[in-house]
This record gives C-alpha cells, structure tokens and sequence, in this order.
C-alpha cells in the first residue's frame, strides 16, 4: 500500500497539522470541565480517544483506520451505545414502576408518606442561615404564625421563639431580617432547594417542613428501617418488606408498595417470551405474515424502483425533470403524516378510496384486504427510495459491458436480464437485504395504518397484519405500566431472528463482490 | 453508575469524532445553566402551551425570574418520565389526573399538602381526582367530561332517553337532513372513554372502590353479570349504527360542525370547532337508556404538577400552591383556554358570562372519576377492542369475557 | 417508425404516467386539504369542491413557529446530511479499496446495527445527553450541535454500503495508475474518486437529508422549546395533541411544505445524479 508519509503534498501536510490541532485544542477543552469536576474516568477517556486520533493520523500506516475512525467514533457513540444499553436492559425489570435503583425508591417512599397535621398551624417560611452576613452557617427556619403574630426560628434541635423587637417583617409579616441570622433571598432560597426541601423542624407530632415558600407541620406515616430493610405504616401497622430479587416492598397480606427499583432478574424476561402463551400460540402465523410483508415490501418497491429508473434511464425523455420529482415526492412527504392520511382514505364510510371506486369494502376489516391495503401503502412510501438507489447504480454500469451487448444483438430485454439485473443485483444486494430488515420492524406503517386489524376473535390479542414487533410491544405495554424489561428481551429476540436471516443472505454476496476484481 | 462513566466516554468520543471530520457544531440555540435565577420550566402538551405561557408571566415577575413553558409533541408522559429520571425534566408538569398514578410509582410527582382554606376553593370532585393514595398530588385547574351537544335546528327537543336520540337521530337521517345518527369517536380500536357512559347506564362499572375512597384494581366491573347487559346496549347502539368502528377522531366533530350530524358526545374539547362553525347549539347531560343507570361520563382534571427531581422545587411549589390556586388566576386560565374552572368561584363567574360551562358541569355531576391507578392502563385496550367488537355484531358474551381475561392478565402479571 | 418509438421512448412515458399517478393519488389529496377552506377532513374530497383558499396556510403561520421550524429543519438537516455523506464516504473508500482483517465482519455488523429495534434508544441518548450537558452545555439537550450529532452516529449505514457499491465499480487500474504518477492515498480519494462519484454522493445526501427531515422522535425529546422544533416534531405535535382533526386543512399544508426543502435539494442535486461523471472518465 502507500506510504502517505512520503508522498503527500505540502498542502497536505499542513490540513493534517491543522486538523491535528484542533483535535488537540478541542480536547484540552473537552478535558477542562473533567479536570474541574475531578471525573477522571472521563479524562482517561478523553485521553485515550485524542492519543487514538493522534496514533492513527500520525502513523504512515493504519490506512483503513484513518478512514474509518470518524464514522466509527460516532457510531460507538450514538448507535452502539443504545444498543448496548438496550440489551443490558433486558436482564432487569426495568420499567414503569422499576425505574431508579433503591435508595431513590425508598426515599420517594418517605417523601410520599409525609401527611401533614390536621388543624396545625401554618407559617409564612423564611430560610437562614446562622450568623450574621454568613452563607455557609447551619441552616435554620424562620418562621411567621400570621394570626397570631408570632416568630420562631426552628433548627435540627426543635423550634423557639423569637423577638419581634430583633426582627424585619415584611406586610404579610414574613421576616426579611434577624438579627444573628442571614436571611436568604428567594433566588437563594430556591437554590438551596434540595437542603431546605429535605430540612424538618422537629416539633412534638412530626416536623415542620417546607412547602415553596411558606411551612407545615406534617408527619412522616411511613419510615425505612434499614435493619429489618423493610418499611413501616405508622398509620395502618402494615410492615411491607423489601423483595430484593423482585425489587420492590411487600406486606403480609400481599400487598405492595408502588415505588419499587431496579433489580437484575436475570434470563426471566427471555424465559418469558418462549413460554407465555401469547407469545408462543400465535407466533407462527405472526412470523409467517411478517416474512411475507418484508418480502413483499422490499419486491414490490425494488420492482416498482427499478422499473421506473429504467424507464428514465435514456436521454431523450421529455419532461424527464418532472417525472422524476413527482416520483420521489411521496418520499419526500414526512412518512408519519402520510400513512395517516393512507388510514384516513382507506376508511370504509368515509374514506376517499371506497368513494372513488365505489365500494364498501371494510379495508382492515378482512384479512387479504388489510394485508393487500398495508402492502400498498407501503410499496408507495418505499418506492421513491428504491428508485433513487436504482438510478444511482444504473449510472455505475459499465457502459462498455452493455454497449457490447448491444453490438452482439441482445434485445433491450435479454440485455436488461442477462446483464444489467445482475451487476445491479451486485451493488445492491446489500441494500435490499437492509431493506428487508427495515421492514421486518417497521412498526409505523403498520401501527398507524391497520393496527394491527382484524382481530380474529373479540378481544384477541393478535391481529392478521401485526408484525411480530407491533404484537409483542402491545404485550409489553398492556400491564400497569410499561415494562421496558421485557420489551427489551423480546426485541433481542427479533432481531436474532433477522441478523440470522440476513447474515445468511449476505453470506452469499461474498462471490458477487468480487466480480469487478 | 455504570451508565454515567459510559455517558461521559460517549461525550467525549464524540466531541473528538467531530473534529475528525471538521464538522461544525452550529449555534447553539439555548444554555440553559439552571442557577437560583435560572429559568422555572413548565412542561405541557402543545396544545396547551401558548394559553399557559401567557398566564404565567405575572409569576415571573412577581418573583423576578424567567418561566419557560414547552409543549411537547411526543409521548409527554414518557418524556417527563424518562427526563425525570435523570434530572434533565422540568420543574412543573401540567396534565390530566389520570396519570398520577405512574408519575407517583415511578417517583416523579410530590404530593402538595394544600391548605384547607385552598382545598375547599376547588370542586370537590376536582379534588378527589388528584388524591392518591391518600395524598394530594397537584393543584387542579380544569374540569372535562363528556355532554351531549346537539344541533337546535335540527334536533329542537332535548332527548330523554337514548332510544329518543337514536330515533331523532334516524329520522333525520331518513329524511336526508343529517349523514349519520349520532357522531361519537369510535375508530376502529373502539374508544372506552366515549363509551364509557353508555356502558355505565347499561349498568357496568369499571372498578370498585375500597374503604378509602381508593379504585380497588382487584373488583374488575367486567368480571360481572352486568358488563355483559351493558356491552348488549353497546351492541344495540352498533345496530342501530348509532356508533360506528368507521367515525373517528377525523369525523366525529367535524361532522357535527358542519351540520351532518345532529347530536354530537364531547367535551369542551370541542367548542371550539362547533364556535368557530357559528350553528345553534345545546349543551344537555348525556341520557340514560330508558330505565337505565344514569350515563355517568367520566370526570377528568387537567391538573399542575410539582416534579420531584425538578432544579428549582421552592418555586415550582410555590407556584403550584400559592399561585395556582387563587381565584384570579383561575379565571384567567379559564380565559385563555376555556374549559370549565376546577375552582368553585372562578367556575360561578365563567358561568355568568358563558352558560356552556355551567352545562358541562352539570352534565358531569355525580361522573366517575377517570381512575389513577396504574392499572387503568390495562384496561382501555381490551375495553375499546370489546366495544368495537360488539357494535360490528361479534358475539356479546364471548368479547366481555375476553376482555376480561386480558385486564386480569396484564393486572396480575 | 411507431412501434420503434414505443420500444424506445413510448413504454418509458407510459411507466412514468402511471407510476406519477400512483405518487399523486394521496398527495393530491393532501393539497386538495391544505387548500380547502373549511380545513376538515370530512369536507375534503381529492379534487377541491369548496373552493381555493390560503388560509391554512396563513394560519400555519400565524398560529404556530411553523417559520422557526422550517430554519431549524434546514440548518440541522443541510449540515448533518453533508457531514453525515462525507463521513460515510470515507468509510465506503476504505471498505472498497483496502484489504484489512476485520473487513467483512465489520460490513456486516454495519447492517446489523440498523437493524436493531431502537425503541430504548430515548432512554440511553437521555442518560448519554445528561452527561454530556453537564460538561459541556454547547452540546447538550436544546442545542442544534447535540441533535445534529446524534444523527451523525447513523453515519456509517446503508449509505455506507451504497457507496461502497459504487466505489467497486471504479476500476482499480485508475488507483494504480495515479499511485504510479506520485498520488497519494488521500490525493486519490479526493482528486479521482470523489469526482466520479458525485452520483451516488448526491443520492446519498439526498436520502439522508430527508431522513433527517422526517426523523422526529429523538427531535421531540431533544429541542423543547417550542421555536426551537423541526418540522416533523411540529407536525407530529399536531397529530399528538388531537388537533390533527380540528386542523386538518393546518396539518396537509405543514406536510405539504415540509416536503418542499426535498424537492429543493432534490433538483439541486439532479444534474449532478443524472449527468453522473463516471461513464466519461472511466473511458478516459
């Protein structure tokens, strides 16, 4: 291979230093805010992706990665990423319900349960600290009972009162300044949020709490005791329990907490998929009907394509601009709306299709006519893309290969199959296999147009044209709450069908690849 | 943890991957460091946000500090959820009652003790609506429930039973006056909240209560007898093609706007299109089936909410508590989105200038309160696939029990 | 002379007719919409019957930032996608003319990512973006740099492939004979083989602009603000907040509009996709 160290121009070298010097002045801005915080996981690795930039571009070798580093950066950051995380997902319970981890479950929980006292007084808040002009002292409460004029200030200890004759009260008779305190600004009251928010006063039944800018008296009814690492009820004596392996609290009698966390469960979701029999009964025919629609998907729009590139293949079409541009603009509307608008024409009373033809047929409402109706659809959405890439790769015929068919007699036709369909082929298996596996899952068009319809039987879960992704995230959202666990488990689990399908099928462009060699 | 040591690689990766290939990263169009005179954020539904972001100024410059309020177009409840979670989500959320019950198992909502004197400023049901669990969970603004709006032209008399609707309804129909009987939003998934009164006056119920005032999830209305009468009415009204899979979202009103339709099944949701069409109308309560229940529709809030992870809590509760609840203020809510007040004086001044609030009130009176329960999400889609089921002529007691399996199901795991 | 003109032009006028009014049924329809005056879609049939107005479309504007949102979509779509090709392209060039161990697997695990049901992908680009916003706020949530970034991690994609379909087809012989004159690698890819792939290039940019135009779930959870939204969030802000219904008329002529930058970029790009270089400079 070459050696770009030797042979690269001047003009070349430089572009190399400057962008060089900009990854380096963009690390050292990355890597500031990192050393401030002192996270030095994260400036390690800064370090290591800038000294990676470097060994590359610096390196007379390395070709391929000087060319693929960029792109791959960003995969791994956006794309891998998510993916990687959606499958760790799939071994917890992570889901509505069971979404932050313990600590935070408890203490929503105590938050939860604070209740304040009936007929207790109410005070007008202002937070201090102690000290004069101080801002780091201990934090105290004080506070104004408006009806009877009377001024406290309460700390971790408990409340005392105050000297009216030491205090600032403002009209409403909230104190604005104590003598030996400082008292806080609402901008500075509201930034010590968090502290102030978590602060009780305690007092003989409860605490006295903060509620914006004014106090209460309330009463924690549920406390967490880290010994029996369970929670207690003060009002009704319930004693709920943590359910380590389930992640949340549970009481005798079976009742349970509704803030829980989020707890490794190991394989229970994969299990799940293969013996629920919802998932299981229908899957069959579910996948049977998903083949077909990717399949059909993909031919349909690759015919359609195609056959209109090949139609604007030639120099002599007038009106070729036009033709063109009308062809991707169904591409080029936002999908989403469109389909909509496909759902609306396809509606049997009122939709535009049954009017311009005539009839009543209840398009989702039979099994053909659905499957037919959202095959439609989607050959529309899908073609213009088809026919992009069609006339992208028609360009990059040989034109020699086919000039010389065309010298040796070959009609338009038997050209067009013996040589132009399989060099096409070559460029664009790949394409069509990634199309297949976009239409594997293509939720949209089948979630906003059919939904799913008909249901064979009443409330049936499943539908003759859900795909085996529309189906499985309904089970997945249909409980109390989403359960990202399990769709996570179940997407794993689709999509090791499609990799097979596709890892096989490209298998086999290995040979076609090499046909330009 | 192990998530936060990735983020920061990503960050990093990308900051350097971008240099790369020379990109440019383009103007940032925000920065929004949150200090204590940072910005208090509101998040709604784009719907709502223009009417909100009026109202609330006089908040910000009250407590001299900026209020930003952002509609968000996609899945909010998700959104606000999952930006909860990791402290990127705002301070307030304003939106139906009827989520409380996964914001609070999801921890992402603080109750708001309310003072007695502001508790008993608001409508009762209102305040039924946003307790849980025993707690208050927000501060309700706005009432919405369904009514039976019709057009006086065409339907002068205010019917007093269903049966009289659908009749009035075929008449007109026959006579060409009118394209369908009634316009409610079916679609092809069936609509539950829509149904909702009607299977309520056919005699079932959705959940039972327990002691406390509380939806029991475990009293399922259609595990009973009656469900089955009640989604026998539902089956009626199919026949009767009173109710249809083919009406949506897309025809129910604006048929009804447009004077193809003489009875219409909405809430204030609504007013605007009929207003906006200029036709004579009637606000009545929904009837019942002759020698039916009452045709309780549900009762819903539209309701301001204190995020428990939000950066600026003193704010957002003062605001939720103190602000939020004055009379004033809910007059003006009420002028900039009118739906009917959840505050009892700013209701009563409403209905002196417009009587269609008074209307929808009364048609809610004695409603069902949409229940919070997490479990609730399990019902709409067995529910709306049985009520769609039955009106297209499926067998009755075979989509009932159905339905009923696939609640319990999804409820018990 | 007729039957020849048919085997020639003729069958290629009838394909286009009939794939043209395939395209236009529904299209038709939305413009029938955005142009009726009343505005619902129960008084809308496929060719207009209550008249011409432009009153959805003022209202687009008046009642929305439909504005702001156009000049965002441009901005962040125009500099992602070109970004994004460039990216895409260097890769395609490695995978097309080096050997290295690695090479196939790593084309496969290319289409196999995409083929990854993303639905969590909003949960990991929160707790992603969360970091990164608290180092560095120039990226984080509510910034053009971070959404634009998050779509150039689809940079190595199917367009990846497509060029590196495209590259195959450039002989080698052209390489060899520049390495002969004293190219280098870098002075290859940029002064011979991108020149003759402008074709593909455009096709590229093309279909990646309009992904980017189209794509609104992550927008939604990543720009806020309400002028600070593309146009696919705003439209789907309408379907969200059951407004679609009562704006429908509001709704077709912000879908109409959104795919007019497409068509824009679309002619732009044409002469480059239709007089394609490479037949001239193959033969050269």
């Amino acid at each position: 291979m070459t050696d770009s160290g030797t042979r690269t121009g001047i003009s070349g070298q430089l572009v190399k230093i400057l962008v060089l010097g900009v990854v380096a002045a963009l690390a050292i801005w990355a890597a500031t805010p990192l050393v401030g915080a002192e996270n030095w996981v994260g400036l390690g690795v800064v370090v290591v992706v800038t000294a990676l930039i470097f060994y590359v571009y610096l390196s007379p070798r390395r070709l391929p990665a000087k060319y693929l580093l960029p792109g791959t950066l960003l995969l791994i950051a956006f794309q891998l990423i998510p993916v990687f995380y959606t499958a760790s997902t799939s071994i917890t319970n992570y889901g509505d319900g069971h979404r932050g981890d313990k600590d935070d479950a408890i203490a929503m929980i105590q938050a939860a349960a604070v209740k304040e006292v009936p007929g207790a007084d109410r005070y007008l808040l202002s937070a201090a600290w102690e000290g004069e002009n101080s801002d780091d002292g201990r934090l105290v409460f004080l506070l104004t009972q408006p009806q009877d004029e009377a001024y406290y200030v309460g700390d971790e200890e408990g409340l005392a009162t105050l000297d009216p004759s030491t205090l600032t009260v403002d009209a409403d008779g909230r104190i604005v300044a104590a003598e030996g305190y400082t008292v806080m600004s609402r901008g500075e009251f509201n930034a010590n949020s968090d502290a102030i928010t978590a602060f009780a006063v305690p007092v003989d039944d409860g605490g006295i709490r903060s509620i914006g800018f004014d106090a209460y008296q309330g009463i924690s009814t549920r406390t967490y005791d880290g010994s029996c690492d369970c929670i207690t009820d003060t009002e009704t004596g319930d004693v709920f329990v943590a359910d380590n392996d389930n992640g949340y609290f549970i009481a005798d009698n079976g009742s349970r907490l509704r803030q829980g966390w989020q707890v490794n469960v190991g394989f229970d979701n994969f299990t799940r998929v293969f013996t629920d029999p919802d998932v299981r009964g229908p899957f069959i025919s579910v996948f049977v009907w998903n083949m077909m629609f990717a399949l059909g998907s993909v031919l349909f729009t690759f015919a359609l394509g195609l056959t209109c590139a090949m139609a604007m293949n030639h120099d002599r079409i007038r009106g070729k601009t036009l033709y063109r541009i009308l062809m991707v603009l169904p591409y080029a509307m936002p999908s989403f709306a469109m389909l909509l608008v496909w759902r609306d024409m396809f509606n049997p009373d009122y939709g535009l299709l049954n009017q311009l033809l005539g009839m009543e047929l209840n398009w989702f409402g039979e099994t053909w006519s659905s499957r037919a109706a959202v095959l439609l659809v989607n050959t529309w959405l899908g073609y213009p893309y088809m026919f992009l890439i069609c006339t992208g790769a028609l360009q990059a015929l040989p034109k020699d290969t086919l000039e010389a068919a065309r010298l040796d007699g070959a009609s338009p036709l038997q050209s067009f199959r013996s040589i132009t369909l399989p060099l096409l082929l070559v460029a664009l298996t790949p394409l069509l296999i990634s199309s297949f596996a976009f239409n594997f899952n293509n939720f949209n068009a089948i979630q906003l147009t059919s939904a799913g319809h008909p249901f064979s039987d009443a409330a049936g879960q499943v539908g003759d044209t859900d795909l085996l992704i529309t189906y499985t995230f309904r089970l997945a959202f249909a409980g109390s709450g989403v359960d990202y666990g399990y769709a996570a488990a179940v997407s794993m689990f689709i999509f090791t069908i499609v990799a097979v399908i596709s890892g096989i099928s490209f298998a086999r462009t290995r040979k076609q690849e090499e046909i330009y060699r | 943890m192990r998530m936060r040591s990735a983020g920061i690689a990503v960050g990093t990766a990308l900051a350097l991957g971008l240099t790369a290939c020379g990109g440019d990263t383009g103007p940032a169009t925000t920065d929004e460091s949150i200090d204590f005179d940072g910005t208090l954020v509101i998040w709604t539904d784009e719907e709502r946000a223009d009417s909100l972001q009026a109202v609330v100024e006089e908040f910000a410059t009250a407590n001299n500090i900026e209020i930003e309020v952002n509609g968000i177009a996609q899945d909010l409840q998700d959104a606000f959820v999952t930006a909860s979670e990791q402290g990127e989500g705002p301070d307030i959320l304003v939106q139906a009652h009827d989520w409380i019950g996964n914001l609070v198992q999801n921890g992402t909502i603080d109750p708001v003790p309310l003072t007695e004197e502001q508790q008993s400023a608001i409508n009762s049901d209102a305040l039924r609506a946003v307790t849980y669990d025993g707690q208050i969970y927000g501060t309700p603004y706005a009432m919405e429930n369904l009514a039976l709006i019709r057009n006086t032209e065409l339907a002068p008399d205010e019917p007093a039973t269903i049966e009289d609707m659908v009749a009035t309804g075929q008449d007109l129909k026959a006579a060409g006056d009118v394209e369908d009987v009634l316009s409610i939003e079916v679609s092809a998934d069936g609509n539950p909240y829509n149904a909702y009164p009607f299977y309520a006056s056919g005699g079932g119920y959705l959940f039972g209560m327990d002691e406390s005032g509380t939806y029991d999830p475990s009293d399922l209305g259609l595990d009973q007898p009656e469900a089955v009468e009640a989604f026998e009415k539902l089956a009626w009204l199919g026949e009767e093609e009173a109710m249809k899979t083919s009406m949506g979202a897309e025809q129910a009103i604006p048929m009804f706007a447009e004077g193809k339709t003489a009875f219409l099944v909405a809430g204030p949701w609504a007013m605007n299109q009929i207003n906006t069409a200029g036709i004579d109308y009637e606000i009545s309560p929904i009837p019942a089936f002759d020698g039916g229940e009452k045709a309780t529709p549900f009762v819903g809030t539209q309701t301001f909410f204190v995020a428990s992870k939000g950066k600026n809590k003193a704010f957002a509760q003062e605001f939720v508590t103190d602000f939020i609840t004055g009379t004033d203020l809910a007059t003006k809510l009420y002028e900039s989105d009118p739906r009917p007040p959840a505050n009892i004086e700013a209701a009563a001044a409403a209905g002196a200038s417009d009587p269609n609030m008074e209307k929808f009130l009364a048609a809610g009176e004695g409603g069902y309160i949409l229940p919070a329960i997490p479990e609730m999400q399990a019902v709409w889609e067995p529910f709306g696939r049985a009520q769609a089921a039955v009106i297209s002529g499926d067998d009755v007691e075979t989509a009932v029990e159905a339905a009923a399996k696939a609640i319990n199901d999804a409820i018990n795991g | 002379m007729k039957g020849n003109w048919w085997t020639t032009v003729g069958w290629r006028h009838l394909v286009a007719v009939v794939a043209v009014v395939f395209s236009l049924v529904p299209i038709v329809f939305v413009i029938s919409s955005a142009f009726n005056p009343l505005g619902t879609l129960s008084s809308t049939s496929l060719l207009p019957s209550h008249g011409f107005s432009l009153s959805n479309l003022v209202n687009l504007f008046e009642q929305t930032n439909f504005g702001r949102w156009y000049l965002n979509t441009l901005v962040i779509a125009t500099v992602a996608a070109t970004v994004s090709i460039f990216i895409s392209a260097l890769a395609a060039y490695a995978f097309s003319r080096f050997r290295f161990a690695g090479r196939r697997i790593s084309l496969l695990s290319l289409l196999l990512i995409q083929m990854f049901p993303q639905f969590l992908a909003i949960v990991a680009i929160f707790l992603i973006f969360t970091q990164v916003g608290e180092y560095w706020p120039q990226l984080g949530f509510n910034t053009w740099s971070g959404l634009i970034l998050v779509y150039l991690g689809g940079a190595l994609g199917v367009s990846t492939w497509l060029m590196k379909g495209f590259f195959d087809t450039i002989p080698r012989e052209l390489d060899e004979s520049a390495t002969m004159d004293g190219a280098s690698h870098n002075q290859i890819f940029f002064r011979i083989i991108l020149p003759l792939v402008t074709p593909i290039l455009a096709i590229c940019g093309l279909l990646a602009f309009i992904g980017m135009v189209n794509e609104y779930i992550i927008a939604s959870v990543f720009l806020t603000g309400s002028s600070d939204k593309t146009l696919a969030v705003g439209l789907a802000g309408m379907v969200a907040a059951n407004t679609r219904e009562a704006q429908f008329g509001m709704f077709c002529a912000g879908t109409l509009l959104t795919a007019v930058p497409t068509v824009g970029v679309f002619m732009f790009l044409q002469r480059y996709i239709v007089h394609g270089l490479v037949g001239g400079a193959v033969k050269g």
